[in-house]
């Protein structure tokens, strides 16, 4: 449709950290699935764990 | 003939009955519209037709080159793939006679199991490295693709059919279907990207929901493609039920259920699910209710009804609205914004409706894409 605007879906990645609870929101990335505990928390070196994994649409 | 000497007023005049060019200029349409007006409408609606169906076959075609290439691609396929794959794109399923519905789940069961069952063994075949995640992955995308290929052959028969008998009343019962299907279709297409990297949909909610109350406990695999967890809450046992995951499929939660409660003494059941939106309902809005909350072909939800009949057990149900698209494509933000409070929703309705002492299954019904436990 002419006057339609294109839509753009960005997927994130959420973490928690288990320890202090801080979350990091992120860009997905190959292989990122619920609960996967994959990397360090900045702030205090505990575990994080993927909390949620969703997609965000913008109209451009 | 003198054109110069004209008078126009005169000839289109409007209020002169008389003139005999005014008549002809509206009686000819009333003539036109008697005799033709179902084919000037059958014309009309037909292009519009037409551009949904092209649609639809560029879906088709997307799907199965698609899957074509994720085969290709990342699975080390022993031969090429394509003929195969065709070939499983063109399979058909008898659904059994419903003129005695005695026994009628039973048969739709065994039926739905066997093709499930053959697809498997034989995508299988396909590259012998394949884990069980890229299995139900690539049978996913085949169950995508061939839903897309019968979609676009039945609109196209009934396009063909009513075009071949120039027939204006067989093409408008797919005139008003043709929205509708187009939003399933296209719905379709988009879940290929999230089935293919193997994230979250939106159906995923209940799974989401339920393995992450599984989470730090033991697991077993209580039948196909099902997890268990057993965990206690507030002097309850709690039974938590799941398909297995990341790997995209449903499980069998009523095979799984009829276990439990063959073994064990149940009081409750929860199950949490997602669920199609009405249209002017809000998005991932969370809701309350009585009976099994679990959608397909229905056979699940009978056996899960029969089980709970016989043994006397409440169901309770909860759900988070969203829309087809939503249901089958990444998870959106508003939706895995209420696994907290669903969560929350689960142990009120626990503490509400058992005691101390008592045993409650939970269920997290749907794809569990993306979603361990």
């Amino acid at each position: 449709m002419i006057f339609s605007k294109k839509k753009i879906t960005t997927e994130y990645s959420v973490e928690q950290c288990i320890q202090c609870g801080s979350l990091t929101k992120r860009k997905f990335h190959d292989g990122d699935v619920l609960f996967a505990e994959i990397s360090k928390c900045t702030s205090c070196n505990g575990s994080t764990r993927i909390e949620k994994i969703f997609g965000e649409t913008v109209e451009q | 003939m003198n054109f110069t000497s004209s008078d126009f007023d005169q000839l289109f005049s409007m209020s002169d009955d008389s003139n005999p060019l005014m008549m002809v200029v509206w009686i000819l349409p009333i003539i036109l519209f008697v005799f033709y007006g179902q084919q000037i409408q059958l014309f009309v609606t037909s292009r519009e037709i037409k551009k949904g169906l092209k649609k639809l076959e560029s879906f088709r075609e997307y799907s199965r080159i698609e899957l074509i290439n994720y085969v290709k691609n990342n699975l080390n396929a022993k031969n090429d793939p394509e003929k195969k794959i065709d070939k499983f794109l063109d399979y058909f399923t008898i659904m059994p006679v419903d003129m005695d519905p005695n026994g009628i789940v039973d048969k739709v069961r065994h039926t739905v199991r066997s093709r499930e069952d053959y697809t498997r063994e034989h995508v299988k075949l396909l590259s012998p490295e394949m884990t069980d995640v890229e299995l139900t992955k690539v049978q996913t995308l085949l169950e995508i693709a061939s839903s897309l290929q019968m979609i676009y052959k039945i609109m196209n028969h009934m396009f063909l059919t009513a075009k071949k008998q120039n027939n204006y009343p067989l093409i408008l019962p797919l005139q008003m279907i043709l929205p509708f299907i187009m939003e399933q279709a296209e719905a379709m297409k988009e879940a290929i990207p999230a089935f293919k990297i193997g994230q979250p949909v939106g159906d995923g909610i209940g799974p989401m929901v339920v393995g992450k109350m599984m989470l730090n406990n033991e697991k077993e695999l209580i039948t196909f493609q099902t997890s268990l967890a057993k965990i206690n809450f507030e002097d309850r046992k709690l039974f938590l039920l799941k398909a297995e995951g990341p790997g995209s499929t449903v499980g069998r939660p009523a095979d799984g259920l009829e276990k439990i409660i063959s073994e064990n003494k149940i009081d409750t059941i929860i199950m949490i699910d997602a669920a199609l939106k009405m249209e002017g309902e809000d998005s991932a809005s969370v809701a309350q209710g009585f009976g099994a909350a679990i959608g397909g072909i229905g056979t699940e939800r009978f056996q899960i009804e029969a089980v709970a009949t016989t043994n006397k057990i409440p169901i309770f149900s909860i759900v988070v609205k969203q829309s087809v698209k939503e249901a089958i494509t990444l998870m959106t933000k508003e939706i895995a914004d209420t696994a907290e409070d669903v969560r929350i929703q689960v142990h009120e309705m626990i503490r509400e409706n058992t005691r101390a002492g008592q045993s409650v299954v939970i269920i997290g019904v749907g794809n569990t894409s993306g979603v361990p436990q």
